[in-house]
C-alpha cells in the first residue's frame, strides 16, 4: 500500500506532472502525423531520458506510448490516413462518419473508448501482471498459428461489397507478406535484388498509400461535385445514446485488446483488427459497418489502447517486450539500470506504481484534451478539398520518407495509392488486404516453426489444448452462418409446408 | 521520508546529472586548427532502424562523441539487405573518414554471400563497441542439469536449438558449437528475436536456447531458465558458477559483437583519430553504464588491432560454416 501511495504521489509533483503532460501532448501530435509513430518518437527521445530519473523516464515514455495510440485515430477519422498503424481499423468506419458530417462524434467516441480501453488495461497490468505474464510461456509457435488462422478466417466478414472480393483482397495481402527474407530458410523471396525489399514490404507506407493517396485520387475525380457537409453536426460530440450503443463493443475490445497486447509477438495493430471484426460480430447493426458505424470506431480504439497496458505486462514482468515501443521503453529502463523481470514486483514496487499512475494520468489527460479539441479538429473536415488534400499529400510523403530516409518507401506509397484507388473503383475493401499483410507472415512463420518443433508431424497440433480451442472457434465462426441459414430454412419449410408451397 | 521528498530528491539528482553532462561538453578540449579532422558532421551508418539494438549502441556512443571530437555525429539508418543497404550507402560516400559504419557479424555474412557491393577486404576496423558472449541455456523443466549432461545427450540425439534467422549469426554459432563439441548437428528453429527464444525455452518448445545473458537475465534470476555454458574463454561476471568453454576444454567461443569500421582508403591519421576518439567516447560514464546494464562483457571496447583480428577470425569461420550448411557454394 505504501508503494501504491508513493506511486500516486508523483501526480502531486509538478515536475512529474509536467513530464506526463509533455509526453501526452507529444504523443497525440506524433500519433496524428502519418509516418511518425510512437515507436519512432520514443526511440529518438531515448537518449534524452537517460538524464532523467528512472521514474520520470518511464512516465515520459509511457505517456507518449499511450497518447500516440489515441492520436493515430485523429487523422484516421478526419482524412482517412491512420497516423499510427494501430489506427488503420479506425479509418474503416471513422472516415465514413466524418464524411457524413459526424467527425466530432467519431473523434469523441475515439477519445472515450481509447481512454476506457487504456485505463482498463492499466488496471489489469497492475493487478494481474505476474499472472498474465506466465501465460506468455504457454504461447509458442503452434498457439500463434492457431490465433493467426482465427484472425484470417474472419476477413470474409469485414466490410466491402462481396465476400469473394474480400477473399481476393486478403490473398493479395498474404502474397505481399511473403516478400522478403524468409525466416525459416534464410532465402530472399520476390525481392528482385532490391535491398529495401529484403526485410519485407514496409507496413507504414502501404497504409499511407492505401488510405491517404487513394483518397486524394478519389477526391480528384469528384472535382466539381458539390460537397454538402452537414456543417452543424460536424462539431457535435457523441451523446449518451451513442455511448450506450458502443458499450458492448468497448467492453469486448478492452478485454481482447489487453490479452492480445500481452502476447509478446502481437501488438496494437493486430488487436485493433481482430476487435474490429469482433465488434461487428457482436453488433446488432452489422449492416452499418464499413459505412460509418460508431461501434466500428469504438472497438478498434478501445482495443489498441488496451493493447498498450497489455504490452507493458510481459515487458515489466518478464523483461520481454510486447511491441516495438515497449522494446524501446525496455531499452530505456535497462540504460537506467532497472532490469525488469519478476523480481521487479518485489524489489521495486514503487517504480511499478509510477508506471501505473503515469499511464493512468496520460489516459485521462488525452481524454480531456481529445474531447476538448475534438470540436476544433472536426472543423478540418470543412476545409475545402483543394486545400486539404495537397497538404495531406505533402505530409504523407514526408511521413513515409522520414523513418528510414529511403526513396523506396515513397515508391511504395505511390504504388499503393494507385492500388487503393483501383480497389475503390472496383468495389474492393483495403481492410482484408491489411489483415492479410499483418497476419500472413505470422501464419506462415508460425506454421513452419511449429512443424520444425513437431518434427513435421501435423497431428501434433491436436495435442495442444489452446490450439484445439482456437481451431474450434475458427470452425464455428466459419460454419455458423451456413448452419444458421440451414436452420432458418428448415424452420420456414416446416411452417410453410402445411399451407402448400409454390411450385 | 515522505514520498514527496523522494520525488524531489530524484528530480534534483536528474538535474545534477544533466548539468554534469553539459559541463563535460563545455570543458572538452577546443579544436586547435581549422583543417583538423573532423571539422564537420560525421555520419554513423547502421543497418538497424531507429530504436534497434545497433541503433541504440550508436546513439549511446554519440552521447560523449560530440564532446570528444568537438563535432556533431549523426546516425544514418540504412535498413535492408541484412546490412547490404548500409554497406552500399557507405560505399557511395567519399572515403575521408566522415562516414563510419557500426557493423555486426551479419554484415560479414552478407558480404560472404556476395550480396553487398563491398568486399570484406575493404573493411578497416576502428574500435569494437559491444561484445556479448553466447550462453547455452535450457528451461527449468529440462532434464539437462549441467553442460556435461547436455553434451552427452546431444551426442546420441538430435536436439532442437532456438536461433534468430537461419543462416544468421546465431545459426552459425550453433553449427560451430556442435562441430567443435562433437555433438549431432541440432535442428535450428528460427525465431524473430531473443525474447521469443527465451519464451520457447521456458515453455519447452525447444531443448536449448542460444542466448545472450541479458536476454534471459530475469528468467535466470527467477529460476525459469538454467544457464549451462558460456561460449567464451572466460566466465561471465554475473554467471560465476556457469562454466565457460575453456573450463570444458572446448575451443568454441561465440559472441554477438558490434563495432565501428571504415572503408579502405581513409587516410591513416584520420583512422587513428577516429579510433582514439571513439574509444574515449565509449569510456564516458553514460556508455560505460550502458555496457554494464545491458549485460555486455566489461572489456567490450577494444581498439583496431584486436577488433580487426576478431573480424578476420569470424570471416574465416563464417565462410566454412556457410559452406557446411550449404548456404554458399
Amino acid at each position: 500500500m505504501d508503494a501504491f501511495l508513493a506511486g500516486m504521489a508523483i501526480l502531486l509533483d509538478p515536475y512529474m506532472l509536467g513530464v506526463i503532460l509533455a509526453g501526452t501532448l507529444l504523443g497525440i501530435i506524433v500519433g496524428a502525423l502519418p509516418g511518425i509513430s510512437g515507436s519512432t518518437t520514443t526511440a529518438l527521445l531515448l537518449p534524452l531520458t537517460v538524464t532523467m530519473t528512472p521514474g520520470a523516464a518511464l512516465a515520459f515514455l509511457g505517456s507518449i506510448y499511450c497518447a500516440a495510440n489515441f492520436g493515430g485515430s485523429i487523422t484516421a477519422i478526419l482524412i482517412n490516413t491512420p497516423g499510427d498503424p494501430s489506427a488503420s481499423a479506425t479509418a474503416f468506419d471513422g472516415y465514413p462518419m466524418a464524411k457524413r458530417g459526424e467527425a466530432g462524434k467519431a473523434l469523441g467516441i475515439s477519445a472515450i473508448s481509447s481512454a476506457i480501453g487504456g485505463i482498463f488495461s492499466v488496471f489489469v497490468l497492475i493487478v494481474a501482471a505476474p499472472l498474465l505474464a506466465r501465460m506468455a510461456y504457454e504461447f509458442g509457435p503452434p498457439e500463434y498459428f492457431g490465433l493467426a488462422v482465427f484472425g484470417l478466417s474472419m476477413v470474409a466478414m469485414i466490410g466491402g461489397e462481396s465476400q469473394v472480393k474480400n477473399l481476393m483482397s486478403a490473398c493479395l495481402g498474404v502474397l505481399l507478406a511473403t516478400v522478403g527474407l524468409d525466416l525459416t530458410t534464410g532465402v530472399e523471396r520476390f525481392t528482385f535484388g532490391v535491398y529495401s525489399l529484403s526485410d519485407g514490404i514496409e507496413f507504414v507506407p502501404v497504409l499511407i498509400g492505401l488510405f491517404a493517396i487513394a483518397e486524394m485520387l478519389e477526391q480528384a475525380t469528384q472535382h466539381g461535385v458539390v460537397q454538402d457537409y452537414i456543417r452543424l453536426t460536424a462539431v457535435k460530440l457523441p451523446t449518451l445514446a451513442d455511448f450506450r450503443k458502443c458499450a458492448k463493443s468497448i467492453a469486448i475490445s478492452s478485454g481482447i485488446g489487453t490479452f492480445i497486447g500481452a502476447l509478446p509477438a502481437l501488438g496494437a495493430t493486430t488487436a485493433a483488427m481482430i476487435c474490429y471484426n469482433e465488434s461487428k460480430r457482436w453488433s446488432k447493426y452489422k449492416d452499418e459497418f464499413g459505412k460509418g458505424a460508431i461501434e466500428g470506431v469504438a472497438g478498434p480504439e478501445a482495443a489498441n489502447n488496451a493493447a498498450v497496458g497489455g504490452a507493458m505486462v510481459p515487458t515489466l514482468a518478464l523483461g520481454i517486450p510486447g511491441s516495438t515501443t515497449t522494446a524501446i521503453i525496455l531499452a530505456g529502463l535497462i540504460v537506467q539500470g532497472v532490469r525488469p523481470g519478476p523480481h521487479l514486483f518485489t524489489e521495486q514496487p514503487a517504480l511499478l506504481y509510477i508506471v501505473f499512475s503515469s499511464m493512468l494520468a496520460a489516459n485521462l489527460l488525452y481524454l480531456v484534451l481529445g474531447l476538448g479539441a475534438a470540436k476544433l479538429f472536426a472543423r478540418l473536415t470543412l476545409v475545402p478539398a483543394a486545400y486539404l488534400w495537397p497538404a495531406v499529400f505533402v505530409l504523407s510523403m514526408v511521413g513515409a520518407y522520414a523513418p528510414n530516409q529511403s526513396m523506396s518507401d515513397i515508391w511504395t506509397v505511390l504504388i499503393f495509392g494507385v492500388v487503393g484507388f483501383l480497389f475503390r473503383r472496383y468495389g474492393f475493401s483495403p481492410a482484408p488486404l491489411i489483415m492479410g499483410l499483418v497476419l500472413g507472415k505470422m501464419v506462415e512463420e508460425s506454421l513452419k516453426q511449429s512443424l520444425l518443433i513437431f518434427d513435421q508431424n501435423w497431428l501434433m497440433f491436436l495435442t495442444r489444448p489452446i490450439v484445439v480451442g482456437l481451431f474450434a472457434v475458427t470452425l464455428i465462426g466459419l460454419f455458423a452462418p451456413f448452419l444458421a441459414r440451414a436452420w432458418t430454412r428448415t424452420r420456414k419449410r416446416w411452417r410453410t409446408s402445411p399451407a402448400g408451397d409454390l411450385p | 521520508m515522505t514520498d514527496r521528498m523522494t520525488a524531489s530528491r530524484l528530480t534534483r539528482r536528474a538535474f545534477a546529472a544533466g548539468s554534469t553532462a553539459a559541463l563535460g561538453l563545455a570543458l572538452a578540449p577546443r579544436a586547435r586548427a581549422q583543417d583538423k579532422f573532423p571539422s564537420r558532421v560525421v555520419e554513423v551508418v547502421t543497418h538497424a532502424g531507429v530504436g534497434g539494438g545497433t541503433d541504440i549502441t550508436a546513439r549511446m556512443m554519440m552521447v560523449h562523441a560530440a564532446g570528444v571530437f568537438q563535432t556533431e555525429f549523426a546516425v544514418v539508418n540504412k535498413v535492408g539487405g541484412s546490412g547490404a543497404a548500409a554497406l552500399a550507402y557507405a560505399n557511395s560516400r567519399p572515403r575521408d573518414g566522415y562516414t563510419i559504419l557500426l557493423i555486426t557479424q551479419t554484415h560479414l555474412l552478407t558480404m560472404l554471400q556476395g550480396k553487398a557491393p563491398v568486399k570484406y577486404e575493404e573493411i578497416v576496423a576502428l574500435a569494437r563497441a559491444t561484445d556479448d558472449p553466447q550462453v547455452v541455456m535450457v528451461g527449468k523443466n529440462s532434464p539437462y542439469k549441467t553442460a556435461q549432461d547436455l553434451l552427452a545427450a546431444a551426442k546420441t540425439k538430435q536436439l532442437k536449438f532456438g536461433a534468430t534467422q537461419l543462416g544468421g549469426v546465431d545459426h552459425l554459432a550453433i553449427y560451430g558449437f556442435a562441430k567443435k563439441s562433437g555433438i549431432q548437428q541440432p535442428t535450428a528453429i528460427p525465431f524473430r528475436g531473443g525474447g521469443d527464444i527465451v519464451i520457447n525455452t521456458v515453455g519447452g518448445n525447444i531443448d536449448v536456447g542460444m542466448l545472450n545473458y541479458a536476454e534471459a537475465e530475469s528468467q535466470i534470476k527467477a529460476g525459469d531458465v538454467r544457464a549451462l555454458l558460456t561460449l567464451a574463454p572466460k566466465r561471465l561476471g554475473p554467471l560465476p558458477d556457469v562454466p565457460c568453454s575453456k573450463d570444458l576444454g572446448l575451443d568454441a567461443n561465440y559472441s554477438t559483437v558490434r563495432g565501428f569500421v571504415a572503408l579502405k582508403g581513409v587516410p591513416e591519421e584520420n583512422l587513428k583519430t577516429l579510433e582514439q576518439g571513439l574509444i574515449k567516447a565509449m569510456q564516458g560514464q553514460m556508455y560505460a553504464s550502458y555496457i554494464e546494464t545491458s549485460g555486455q562483457s566489461p572489456d567490450s571496447v577494444v581498439g583496431r588491432a584486436a577488433w580487426q583480428k576478431q573480424l578476420d577470425d569470424f570471416n574465416a569461420e563464417g565462410l566454412d560454416a556457410l559452406k557446411g550448411l550449404g548456404l554458399v557454394k
